[in-house]
């Protein structure tokens, strides 16, 4: 029984001073301030949306902010999404992408329909009274931090030896607990005490209160439901099926075409050398077979040179041993100087860092054709979350466009295939930024 | 010999070219598509044409219906059908209308510089020229029924010889046996296959065929 209560007070007391803590404050203090200022923006253009489309004028207008208050629902959703991902390293999947209708009507019609942004809607507004409680959280910590420095403080600033006395004032975190004055140095020992509280209190509440915004998030933001995993998990099954497909058809064309039709031009020359050479040396057409006999290795030279790229194509050897170096081989051949930072801690299955680095490859060489980049940079990460980044970046003109550039949408796709996802931000001028994040197992 | 090539990979078509002129033979045109290949011999009227089965714009079966289509317009033009893959269906499809002045050819048969042209030569003069991995495919397919279970494996031999369209000299040449001993194997694979024996080696290969075809 004692000892029940010694392991609880000290699991108690010792909270403030754990890593898990300093994530949760940190969320606390990020998360909670962007989902006051979501609240805010989710509400205002919610409410003109509305408003202004029930007046018979602004219909257009007013369906007009109440596309962007769901695009914006969207956004404010994969933030929240991220956040928690980032600092919690509480993983939710995205809900399924938004299927963009055709025509005006068409698109209007599905997004008003979005269930993903009217959820996104709905977790930024009920969020306020959670970041609420977030951000009363961070304050109490700072604030409990500084009471307990008073004691340290009255020693070192506030040592009067007489005259008159200028209290310190304490702030009591409780929101009716009004403030401490203080007049001699016991009493700040009670200020610090109050502090010591605020801050365990602060810990405990921060930890309480993101148990529940977990649960919002993973109940308002991730896919809505089985049904919608499963037409997902249907669609992305279908890419990866018919990616493999291609694949193969590529494949073989590369081989039809490159190495297979230069061995039967090889075969075709060292017959016809063959036959010049006749049954005996005397009639040997020298000049002409030796000329056969060039395009003859000519061939054979090109033939190795096109199962050399074909077998590099299907699998990079560099990449047995791992990512880094196969990325650093990669970098090496690339026309604009590319750098690499890898930072590896576990490493991921050999399908995702086979998808890893066919991305990179893809990104670099969209780099080299189209932006113009004096430098191209490639990060890749694992995180704590159990997800590698990828992240290619050039100093290039910007305009790449996911929408535009079928090469991007089809690596869209294959990542997608393993429940990844594809950023690009790419403002015209620049700099363009893709970041690609994959599960760690396929 | 007159010849038209119909082949879209340069490095082959210019290479098929030089051999051909190297033995003598004139080649009337080289072209890189089944449109202009059907151009090329109502133009020329060649004794024989070269198709290649995969050819643009879709890279499928382009030479395949280029083939069928000249059969049918220009019956005593030869078409030799070269690839790289040997399907049965296409040899089924190029067949149907009768083996005479028709060949199906592996690429790796060029190889042999004098025995390609010895094929040629026999699909231009209204012979046949088949691949002997069509007539191992066919083989294959029919081995399952059972019926060639009869013949010895030197019987064997020389029906792959005469399906491959060879006289009985060249399967003599080719067995090192002599002509008359060729000529019994014929005779009995002729009577354990129930089929009568043939006057021109076109007949042996259908009567091959249409006993392997099923």
């Amino acid at each position: 029984m004692g000892e029940d209560i010694r392991r609880v007070t000290g699991t108690i007391l010792r909270a403030p001073f754990t890593r898990r803590t300093v994530r949760e404050m940190l969320y606390c203090g990020v998360g909670g301030l962007a989902g006051v200022a979501g609240f805010w923006i989710a509400l205002v253009l919610l409410v003109f949306g509305l408003g202004v489309s029930a007046s018979v004028l602004g219909t257009v207008v007013g369906l007009l902010l109440l596309t962007l208050a769901l695009r914006v629902g969207r956004r404010l959703g994969a933030l929240h999404r991220r956040l928690a991902s980032w600092l919690l390293g509480y993983r939710v999947d995205a809900p399924p992408k938004f299927q963009p209708g055709t025509g005006i009507l068409g698109r209007l019609d599905r997004r008003l329909r979005d269930r993903a942004a009217w959820r996104g809607i709905s977790y930024s507004l009920v969020k306020l009274p959670v970041a609420a409680v977030q951000v009363y959280a961070i304050c109490a910590a700072v604030i409990g931090l500084v009471d307990l420095t008073y004691p340290v403080d009255w020693v070192l600033f506030r040592h009067h030896s007489g005259g008159r006395l200028n209290p310190l004032i304490a702030v009591t975190t409780l929101p009716a607990g009004g403030n401490l004055k203080i007049y001699s140095w016991p009493g700040t020992l009670l200020a610090a005490l109050t502090g010591a509280v605020s801050v365990i209190a602060a810990s405990w509440l921060a930890r309480a209160i993101n148990v529940g915004d977990r649960r919002l998030v993973r109940g308002l933001l991730g896919p809505t439901t089985m049904a919608e995993r499963v037409s997902e998990l249907e669609r992305t099954r279908t890419l990866a099926v018919e990616d493999a497909a291609a694949a193969l058809r590529r494949v073989e064309r590369d081989l039809h075409d490159g190495a297979q039709m230069r061995l039967a031009a090889l075969a075709m020359n060292l017959g016809m050398a063959r036959e010049k050479l006749g049954d005996d040396d005397e009639h040997a057409d020298n000049a002409t077979v030796r000329e056969l006999i060039d395009a003859a290795h000519h061939n054979a030279v090109d033939a190795l040179a096109d199962l050399r790229d074909l077998a590099r194509g299907i699998h990079p050897p560099a990449l047995d041993n791992g990512l880094a170096s196969a990325l650093a081989t990669l970098a090496a051949s690339s026309a604009i100087p590319a750098t690499v930072r890898a930072d590896i801690e576990q490493r991921p299955a050999p399908a995702i860092e086979t998808i890893a680095y066919f991305s990179a490859a893809e990104l670099i060489a969209n780099a080299t054709k189209h932006s113009y980049a004096n430098e191209i940079k490639i990060d890749i990460h694992t995180e704590r979350s159990g997800v590698l980044r990828l992240e290619v970046s050039d100093d290039g003109i910007g305009g790449a466009d996911l929408a535009r550039g079928s090469g991007l949408a089809g690596l869209a796709q294959r990542v997608s295939t393993v429940d990844g996802r594809l950023d690009v931000s790419s403002p015209p001028g620049g700099p363009t930024i893709v970041t690609v994040e994959l599960p760690l197992k396929a | 010999m007159r010849v038209v090539i119909a082949e879209d990979a340069a490095l082959l078509r210019e290479g098929l070219t030089r051999l051909l002129e190297d033995r003598g033979h004139s080649v009337c045109a080289a072209v890189t598509d089944g449109d202009a290949l059907l151009a090329a011999v109502a133009e020329f009227r060649p004794d024989v044409a070269v198709v290649d089965i995969r050819m643009p714009p879709t890279h499928t079966d382009e030479g395949l219906r280029a083939a069928l289509a000249l059969r049918k317009e220009f019956p005593d033009t030869g078409v030799l059908m070269f690839s790289q893959y040997i399907e049965t269906s296409y040899t089924a499809q190029l067949l149907e209308g009768g083996a005479a002045g028709v060949g199906y050819l592996l690429k790796d048969r060029v190889a042999n510089v004098a025995e390609f042209t010895a094929a040629l030569e026999r699909v231009a003069d209204g012979g046949t020229a088949l691949d002997p991995e069509v007539v191992s495919q066919l083989f294959r397919a029919s081995r399952q029924r059972g019926g060639l279970a009869t013949l010895t494996p030197r019987e064997r031999q020389v029906l792959a010889l005469m399906a491959e369209g060879r006289s009985n000299a060249g399967i003599a040449a080719e067995l090192v046996v002599s002509g008359g001993a060729v000529e019994k194997h014929v005779a009995s694979i002729f009577a354990k296959l129930g089929l009568p024996p043939g006057e021109s080696d076109n007949r042996r290969v259908l009567a091959v065929l249409q006993y392997l075809g099923g």
